[in-house]
């Protein structure tokens, strides 16, 4: 279960909406936030909140890059996936990222600190290749920005691995 | 309305029509994928593009999309547009799995068929292809999702079109997976229709799984008997047994679906069980044989009792011609007249419907996808007449508003309101509405009879004003809609609830509203039933006269009133004291006593007939094979015995009229009865009857209710015909209700129906259970005429207080209900006690 306070705030912005459906997102964002990732118990909980069946969020739920239906690490290393940024040889970043963590795109880490996935155009396309972790944009990359990324990212804030 | 050129071909279509149904118009069918005409436009597949060489639009583009407009000249066939669809299905083959071998799509494919047609033979691709995990979708339909496309033709239907919401479309790009969340039976009883519109083998049809290919069946046009709204149908029968239904297209009743119900119901008629051959007592005879001796017992019993003693029960759910034979069988051997109807509850509901339904009343299914506003009163549309739910459905889709006036908890898939009214309380709401309607339409100048009824009627006893105020919101939203329709059911309404409709109706149109009306029936031939039923004969009649030992013989034609009496043990007693009783039918009902002489009769599929829906449409339906034991059953599923015979093993069957014709010939020779000349004999009694013979053949249908009935406007006047408003005070009314896929006979035979029907509860208001003391799914003793009912029960919001709600459930014992309406005490519904439960 969602806090109370926010479950208000929630029900206070659904019912002022035409059609509850358009929230869906916010809401989805919201139960993500709490726990962690999109589990089966937040959709039975968002199409609650919506009124919707519980297929109509995971129709939401899995086309969308941003919410997560399986457990994800701390970060999630969106690497772009757009046309400029195939131009740039994402796929090396990719490659770079996945053996410099040890995972294969769609794998956490073991500590639970970074998950590794492709996103749809971010926009970005004068920072080709780039990649967005946790909202922010990292581009041109190069292995030496990455790895300045990751180590940032790591020693910022461990992660506790039991928190996942 | 905008002229154009497609193919060189000049055509001329109404504003809006988009250029691939204009082309559908001259014959040039354009390939497509995404697009259904009942579905319309998506544009997703990318194959029906076609070429603009003159006009507003230049160059390539999908036919689907662009709506015709003057000076367009259109190519299908030129050399850049075929190139591109080349390409477009070498894409959408990109993925497929190529499995068409051992695909049950094979042969009759969408996909297979535009692949071939489009050009693309041979596979460029070596990569790897995506796969995904099936899922588990029921007794019904078997999910192979790697052979999608991605039209969306499912969910379009699924959730757009039929408004249910637990399948649809999962993940994004190549990923996208058709399904539910999870594995599961699909909750929509219209799902088998996502079988006949995937274009390749994602959905198919799962009973019929390797029964057989498209080529090898014998298809044929047929009609659907499961509810009185008639649906067409298209059969497939191989080796002597129909194997699988799709639906068949009609432009006034099912446009171009069906419900699961008659897509999955038809297996009564390859039963091991079905009799097949003639009985004398427990042993089989030559059909003839039995035929004579049934008509040596008869002349005995007329002889000695008079030709009185002797009568003849049909059903609805025969085809006209035998409910017509039994009628002439029954005059001209002077016999008690005949009945059609088991349900004496009913009857009289039925009668008064179908006497009261003409041409200015009667609406088609496809004409209430246009009305804006309909009010249901004590019609529950997903269990009584499913189709009906798909049109609400369209309606609402293009903006019509609806109410329900009905006691049950009733479902529909889109918005409504309900107004959970008991049935006692169905007529002075009508009433009300009556008054509110004439009375803002005349001030309160003239109130007509309709509205001096309502004055005189007595109130409800618990005046509940909210309540009252949202009967007064329907009455404003009559009086603004341009084209209501109120339907109407028979079930749980009072006797004299039809005719209040079609009053209402009646007074909309005097208004100059275009106002129609739709009754619900209980039977696929319920009409044809009462057409042919004199106004003073009843099931009861016959019942007291067996009773008092007036009617020592009875031929039950295709009849099971055990399935539809609510009281058991009396028909039983009643039937056991017969002296003679003759069984005609297809079923292997028990029927309590075992019948004296069994002759076997046709199904529908066999032997085909006129059956007219609940808005008197007469349809004709073919036969679909020519009958006979199925070739499965014959030598235990093995190659069957190598012999040169004239006849079909198995194909004693006949059709009912034509056993009723010969054993009318056996009893009086010197005046035959005929099939020939049966419509003219028959409209000697009833004129609608003369216009079946404009009916010329298999797939013909005319509606053959009089333009108008002779009784002036409004239909009650009486004061005898008015119906008390009852209130029992601590009691409540039991009901018996339909269900989809639990109540209906013929498809309760049905393994797929069987393993996918609800188990049977009592339904009631949670604030009934809380007064009781007994909660959601408890087991609870119901104490009935017959003895006493364990069933468990549902607690249900929302529906009228003081009801509790009980499906003719194929599994339940309700015919110990006895009499109907049928008042319970408090008391007499306990809860099981825990130790009750320990001792079982």
């Amino acid at each position: 279960m969602l806090p109370e306070e926010t479950l208000d705030v929630l029900r206070q912005k659904i019912t002022i909406t035409d059609h509850p459906r358009e929230l869906a997102v916010e809401v989805m964002f919201a139960l993500q936030k709490h726990y962690g990732y999109l589990n089966d118990e937040a959709v039975q909980e968002g199409a609650g909140l919506l009124n919707l069946s519980p297929l109509e969020i995971e129709e939401l739920a899995t086309f969308y890059d941003f919410i997560y239906r399986r457990p994800v690490g701390k970060y999630c290393i969106h690497v772009c996936d757009g046309t400029v940024c195939w131009m740039f040889n994402h796929q090396s970043v990719l490659d770079y990222i996945s053996q410099k963590l040890d995972i294969p795109l769609g794998g956490t880490t073991e500590d639970g600190c970074f998950t590794l996935l492709p996103v749809g155009c971010i926009g970005y396309c004068d920072q080709a290749p780039a990649m967005l972790i946790n909202g922010n944009l990292y581009g041109p990359l190069t292995p030496e920005a990455i790895d300045a990324v990751l180590k940032e990212l790591r020693d910022k804030q461990p992660p506790q691995k039991e928190d996942r | 309305m905008p002229k154009l050129i497609i193919d060189t071909l000049k055509i001329e279509v109404p504003k809006g029509t988009k250029v691939i149904e204009a082309a559908a118009r001259l014959g040039i069918i354009i390939p497509r994928f995404c697009y259904h005409p009942s579905l319309g436009s998506l544009g997703a597949c990318r194959m029906c593009a076609v070429k603009f060489l003159e006009g507003p639009v230049k160059g390539i583009a999908m036919s689907c999309m662009e709506q015709v407009r003057d000076g367009m000249v259109v190519s299908t066939m030129d050399e850049e547009v075929r190139d591109f669809r080349r390409q477009v299905i070498e894409w959408l083959m990109m993925n497929h799995p190529h499995d068409c071998p051992v695909c049950d799509e094979g042969g009759h494919c969408l996909l297979q068929d535009l692949t071939v047609a489009g050009g693309h033979g041979i596979r460029r691709f070596a990569g790897k292809k995506r796969t995904y995990l099936d899922q588990e979708l029921g007794a019904f339909i078997r999910h192979e999702m790697n052979r999608c496309i991605h039209c969306f033709r499912c969910r379009r239907f699924y959730q757009d079109f039929a408004g249910y919401l637990d399948f649809g479309a999962l993940q994004i790009g190549s990923r996208m997976f058709f399904g539910r969340q999870s594995d599961g039976p699909l909750e929509n009883p219209f799902s088998g229709n996502i079988i006949d519109l995937c274009p390749t083998g994602v959905l198919t049809d799962k009973p019929s799984r390797y029964k057989g290919r498209r080529w090898d069946y014998e298809r044929s046009p047929a009609l659907c008997i499961h509810c009185s709204l008639g649906c067409r149908l298209v059969a497939s029968a191989r080796y002597r047994e129909v194997i699988r239904m799709e639906a068949g297209f009609s432009r006034a009743v099912n446009g171009y679906f069906i419900c699961d119900r008659g897509r999955y119901g038809f297996s009564y008629n390859n039963l091991q069980e079905r009799p097949r051959r003639a009985r004398i007592g427990q042993e089989e005879v030559p059909l003839d044989q039995a035929l004579r001796a049934a008509a040596e017992r008869i002349s005995q019993i007329t002889h000695q009792f008079g030709k009185g003693a002797v009568g003849c029960l049909g059903s609805a759910r025969s085809s006209l011609e035998t409910q017509g034979l039994i009628k002439s069988l029954c005059q001209q051997q002077r016999w008690m007249a005949p009945n059609y109807l088991a349900d004496p509850f009913r009857e009289g509901k039925v009668k008064r419907a179908v006497a009261g339904l003409d041409g200015r009343l009667a609406v088609s299914l496809r004409e209430i996808e246009q009305s804006d506003f309909v009010l249901l009163v004590g019609a529950d549309p997903v269990n009584e007449a499913p189709m009906l739910t798909l049109a609400l459905r369209q309606a609402f889709r293009k903006g019509a508003v609806i109410y329900v006036i009905d006691p049950r908890p009733v479902f529909l898939p889109l918005d409504f309101e309900h107004l959970p009214a008991p049935p006692g309380d169905l007529d002075f709401w009508l009433g009300f509405l009556l008054k509110r309607t004439i009375a803002r339409q005349n001030g309160e100048k003239t109130l007509d009879e309709a509205g001096e009824l309502h004055e005189t009627q007595e109130e409800p006893a618990i005046q509940d004003f909210a309540f009252q105020d949202r009967f007064i919101k329907i009455a404003e939203l009559l009086d603004r809609s341009a084209r209501p329709v109120i339907v109407c059911g028979t079930d749980c309404v009072r006797e004299t609830t039809p005719a209040l409709a079609a009053d209402l109706v009646l007074s909309l149109q005097a208004m100059g509203r275009k106002a129609g009306l739709f009754y619900l029936l209980p039977d696929a031939n319920a009409f044809g039933a009462v057409l042919l039923s004199s106004p003073e004969s009843s099931f009861l009649k016959i019942l007291e006269a067996i009773e008092i030992g007036s009617l020592a013989g009875l031929v039950m034609v295709e009849s099971n009133p055990f399935k539809l009496f609510p009281d058991r043990s009396r028909l039983e007693q009643a039937l056991n004291s017969l002296d003679f009783l003759l069984v005609m039918d297809y079923l292997p009902s028990p029927i309590g006593r075992p019948a004296d002489i069994f002759l076997p009769t046709q199904t529908v599929f066999e032997a085909g007939g006129i059956y007219v829906n609940q808005e008197g449409r007469a349809q004709w339906a073919s036969p679909v094979y020519r009958g006979g034991l199925p070739i499965e059953q014959i030598n235990n599923g093995n190659h069957p015995p190598h012999l040169f015979r004239e006849d079909i093993p198995g194909g004693e069957p006949r059709p009912a009229w034509q056993l009723l014709m010969e054993l009318a010939h056996l009893l009086s020779p010197e005046q035959d009865l005929s099939i020939k000349t049966l419509w003219t004999e028959l409209a000697r009694g009833n004129p609608v009857f003369s216009r079946l013979e404009e009916l010329k053949g298999p797939g013909d249908e005319i509606r053959i209710i009089p333009e108008q009935v002779e009784e002036e406007s409004f239909l009650i006047t009486g004061p005898g015909n008015r119906m008390k408003t009852e209130c029992a005070h601590g009691d409540v009314e039991l009901l018996p209700v339909e269900w989809t896929l639990a109540t209906e006979e013929l498809s309760s035979y049905s393994d797929p129906i069987r393993e996918t029907m609800k188990k049977p509860c009592l339904m009631m208001q949670s604030e009934m259970g809380k007064r009781l003391g007994i909660q959601n799914r408890d087991r609870v003793t119901l104490s009935l005429d017959g003895g006493p009912l364990e069933i468990e029960v549902e607690l249900k919001d929302p529906m009228a207080a003081g009801i509790i709600v009980l499906p003719r459930h194929i599994d339940l014992d309700w015919q110990k209900m006895g009499v109907h309406p049928q008042w319970i005490s408090f008391e007499g519904i306990k809860k099981k006690k825990d130790l009750d439960i320990e001792t079982i």
